[in-house]
């Protein structure tokens, strides 16, 4: 295991990946106890303040602190992007084993209309489980979750077949296990670290579909500090103070991106040998 | 030696190490070696002794890891470790070339045979296109293929394993290199195949007067090939000489140890007579076919023909008997084994102890605990994620254990029947050496007492000595339950030491079934006789006492 973490962190990518992710769950997980004013509070004769003095990232347009909601925005943000990932992944990964594991004709129709739902973009997709079941922050969840679902589900089986392959799988088989077992305990466990640098990356794009909904008002509601959330009612005040914007968009770039450097460190670190 | 001029090689206190992490490997230690013009030297050792780490120091193609002492590397009189890249690039395959293990994997599947092959006429010789093709088609012949023109046009998926080790081999020759390196070049081959092309180095050793490097595992091979051995012991060469003398009269222990492993066919290891009793298996008419009829073809009634893997072979195995299995690669010998295991889809019948089974829905959970295989790579059959302990409680959870023991103890029982300390219960098979991962494979097989254990070329993937230690467990395994044992192998050596009876397949036929005192009679099938006559025969290596 340290070995391992060294050997994460001896790349560049690994090592910043780290950084940023750590500090992103930091806040995600101690949320608005570090943040110096009320996420909330409104201060009618502090709207529109620049960066700097009291307000260190300035205020919005109902003169809340910008850094405050930011931290305490972070929560919901990325525990809701982790949460949908792991979920879609777990999904995609479960699907993707079993169609391996069955072969011939199931394999070929869980794979057909695995290809059928990746023909529709994952926005798309979510849009329409979130206009179906009704605006919110668990359905948002389940929406990108289903959105993640087909792609895992193809990478998993791209792997899955070459553990199918294995003696241990056949061994397994000739002993008359179960397939649940096969699946579950033979095959899952080896295709894990494909499986993990994926989910990492995912949590970028999940991090950037979740603002998106709550961008086009489908995810969180206001006034909750979501981060997509913050940037979409910004939007109307870009002109008279550009910072509500630019503040929360960049910290889901760099969200996007932490996760991202991290999937691929982890990519180098698990493969000691590429 | 002919000449007394300058050795074509001459390696002197070579040493090799490998970093591995913060620590140093080392892998190679002060070896000094000379190949004469016309000599043949046969380097022989184990896996991980440093063997095709020597084949990379004089190649000049070692791992980026990799850290060598102040020793020298000579070709005739041009000094291998001070080339540059380029003058390296233009020696290899003019001065130096090489033959490897399995010519699937060294001829890039998306050239032609004669690209490949004019590549090096065209780089070294200056050929032009025109004639480097022509020049190729006569090196095609005479390596013995056939059709020369035709083959140089074809894709290396098209032609056989032998045809194309053919080809490499005339790559290798294509230049007229002073020395040409062969890193185990018959091993992924069959044995007639390896025979024939053994035979080819041979004449083509003795017309071009070449010095050759001949790595390999297999003592009876090089003691057949080679003038000269070294014996390498984890990257130190114990021992060096004359062939014929070193193995009749080997000083290293180490040597004697090697020689002694090798199987013999006159020394028995199997005791006892066949036992005569009511068959436990019959196998009638089983047929295993690959490929299924996709709805299409069906829909449009197009033809449809599968691969045939068995055609109709018919068996009986008795309690207690060891039936081997020999034939190429190909054979059917894994599919049959397979298809009793419920691994493939089978048409016919197989009785086991007087119950009907037509298909894998009638082998229920008593049959697979009475049927166990043990497969080929212990590596692969062994999860590499679980603990010895997760892999072998499977078997006693599955079919339930002996009454009233607990799990732990059965497990501890069953490591030390098999000779592996009990504390190897929380271990990962990856901190397991190869002889020890099939062990617990063994181990795996008989927690479940069953009666037919299949053994699917359960040594190949090891090393001789290696060999010999499984190969007497499974004998006193044998003594001890009585279980009846269908051993797979293409050692038709090896299987003549344990098998009461022995089958030949090719070609997913069922040849014959004949006693083991009686496969080398000369009235045995046309195959047999060709298949035993390729055998190399340990004879050369005389035992020593």
């Amino acid at each position: 295991m340290t070995d391992f973490l060294r050997r994460l962190l001896m790349t560049p990518q690994g090592l910043l990946g780290s950084i940023i992710v750590v500090l992103v769950l930091f806040a995600a997980v101690t949320g608005g106890w570090f943040a110096p004013h009320d996420p909330d509070a409104m201060a009618a004769l502090a709207r529109y303040k620049p960066p700097g003095g009291e307000y260190l990232l300035g205020t919005d347009q109902y003169g809340r602190d910008i850094l405050s909601r930011i931290l305490s925005g972070a929560r919901s943000t990325v525990t809701m992007a982790l949460l949908a990932t792991v979920l879609g992944t777990l999904l995609g990964a479960v699907v993707g084993t079993a169609s391996a594991y069955l072969g011939g004709r199931w394999d070929e129709f869980i794979m057909r209309t695995i290809d059928a739902v990746m023909a529709i973009p994952s926005l798309l997709l979510a849009l329409l489980v979130v206009s179906l079941l009704g605006a919110g922050g668990a359905n948002a969840l389940l929406a990108v979750a289903v959105a993640f679902m087909p792609g895992m589900a193809r990478i998993t089986r791209a792997v899955a077949l070459t553990v199918r392959k294995q003696d241990y799988v056949s061994a397994a088989i000739a002993r008359g296990e179960g397939s649940g077992y096969i699946v579950l305990r033979e095959m899952l466990p080896n295709v894990v670290a494909p499986i993990v640098v994926e989910l990492t990356i995912r949590v970028s794009f999940a991090v950037m579909l979740f603002a998106t909904l709550s961008f086009l008002g489908l995810g969180a509601q206001p006034p909750a500090a979501d981060w997509g959330l913050m940037v979409s009612e910004a939007r109307q005040y870009l002109h008279r103070s550009p910072w509500i914007l630019i503040w929360p968009s960049a910290i889901i770039a760099v969200t996007a991106i932490g996760f991202n450097l991290l999937g691929d460190g982890l990519r180098d670190a698990l493969n000691p040998r590429t | 030696m002919t000449e007394n001029q300058t050795p074509v090689l001459s390696v002197r206190d070579y040493s090799l190490d490998y970093r591995v992490g913060s620590e140093r490997l080392s892998v190679l230690k002060n070896i000094n070696l000379t190949i004469g013009r016309g000599e043949i030297l046969g380097l022989v050792g184990e896996s991980g002794s440093g063997k095709s780490s020597m084949a990379s120091a004089i190649m000049r193609y070692l791992a980026p890891n990799a850290v060598e002492n102040a020793g020298t590397i000579h070709l005739g009189s041009t000094d291998l470790r001070s080339q540059s890249a380029r003058q390296l690039a233009d020696l290899r395959g003019r001065r130096i070339s090489m033959v490897f293990q399995d010519p699937s994997t060294s001829l890039n599947p998306t050239l032609k045979l004669g690209e490949q092959l004019t590549e090096v006429l065209i780089r070294h010789q200056g050929l032009s296109r025109a004639q480097a093709w022509k020049a190729g088609e006569e090196r095609l012949a005479h390596v013995g293929l056939k059709f020369p023109v035709e083959m140089m046009h074809r894709l290396p998926h098209e032609v056989s394993g032998g045809e194309k080790q053919r080809v490499v081999i005339a790559t290798a020759f294509a230049c007229n290199p002073e020395l040409i390196i062969f890193d185990e070049p018959t091993t992924a081959l069959d044995v007639i195949t390896s025979r024939q092309i053994l035979d080819l180095f041979a004449q083509l050793q003795a017309e071009t007067g070449v010095a050759s490097l001949y790595i390999s595992h297999d003592l009876a091979i090089v003691a057949r090939t080679a003038g000269r051995v070294a014996v390498l012991q984890k990257g130190e060469i114990v021992e060096e000489g004359e062939t014929e003398p070193l193995f009749r009269a080997p000083k290293h222990p180490y040597t004697r140890a090697l020689i002694g492993a090798v199987p013999r066919p006159e020394r028995r290891l199997l005791k006892g007579d066949p036992p005569q009793a009511e068959p436990l298996v019959r196998v009638r008419d089983v047929s295993v076919n690959y490929g299924r009829r996709s709805l299409l073809d069906s829909l449009l009634r197009r033809d449809f023909t599968p691969v045939i893997g068995n055609r109709a072979v018919t068996l009986d195995i008795k309690p207690g008997e060891v039936l081997g299995i020999v034939g190429e690669s190909g054979s059917g010998k894994s599919t049959l084994a397979k298809a009793m295991t419920g691994l493939n889809r089978f048409d016919g019948l197989i009785e086991f102890d007087g119950r009907p089974i037509r298909g894998l829905g009638d082998m229920d959970r008593a049959y697979r605990r009475e049927v166990q295989i043990i497969f080929q790579h212990p590596d692969a059959s062994l999860n590499p994620r679980q603990r010895i302990s997760e892999i072998l409680v499977r078997p006693l959870k599955l079919y339930g254990g002996r009454e009233g023991v607990p799990v732990q103890r059965q497990i501890e029982e069953m490591l030390d029947r098999v000779r592996l300390p009990a504390s190897y219960i929380d271990r990962f098979p990856h901190q397991l050496s190869g002889g020890e991962k099939q062990r617990v494979a063994i181990a795996r097989a008989f927690l479940s007492s069953p009666r037919l254990v299949i053994c699917d070329e359960i040594t190949s993937a090891l090393d001789v000595s290696v060999q010999a230690s499984v190969i007497e467990l499974l004998m006193d395994l044998h003594q001890q339950t009585g279980v009846a044992y269908i051993f797979i192998t293409h050692d038709i050596n090896l299987v003549r030491q344990i098998a009461h009876r022995i089958a030949v397949m090719y070609r997913g036929d069922l040849v014959e079934v004949v006693p083991t005192q009686a496969i080398t009679s000369p009235d045995r099938a046309p195959y047999t006789r060709e298949l035993v006559a390729a055998v190399t025969p340990p004879a050369s290596l005389t035992p020593t006492a």
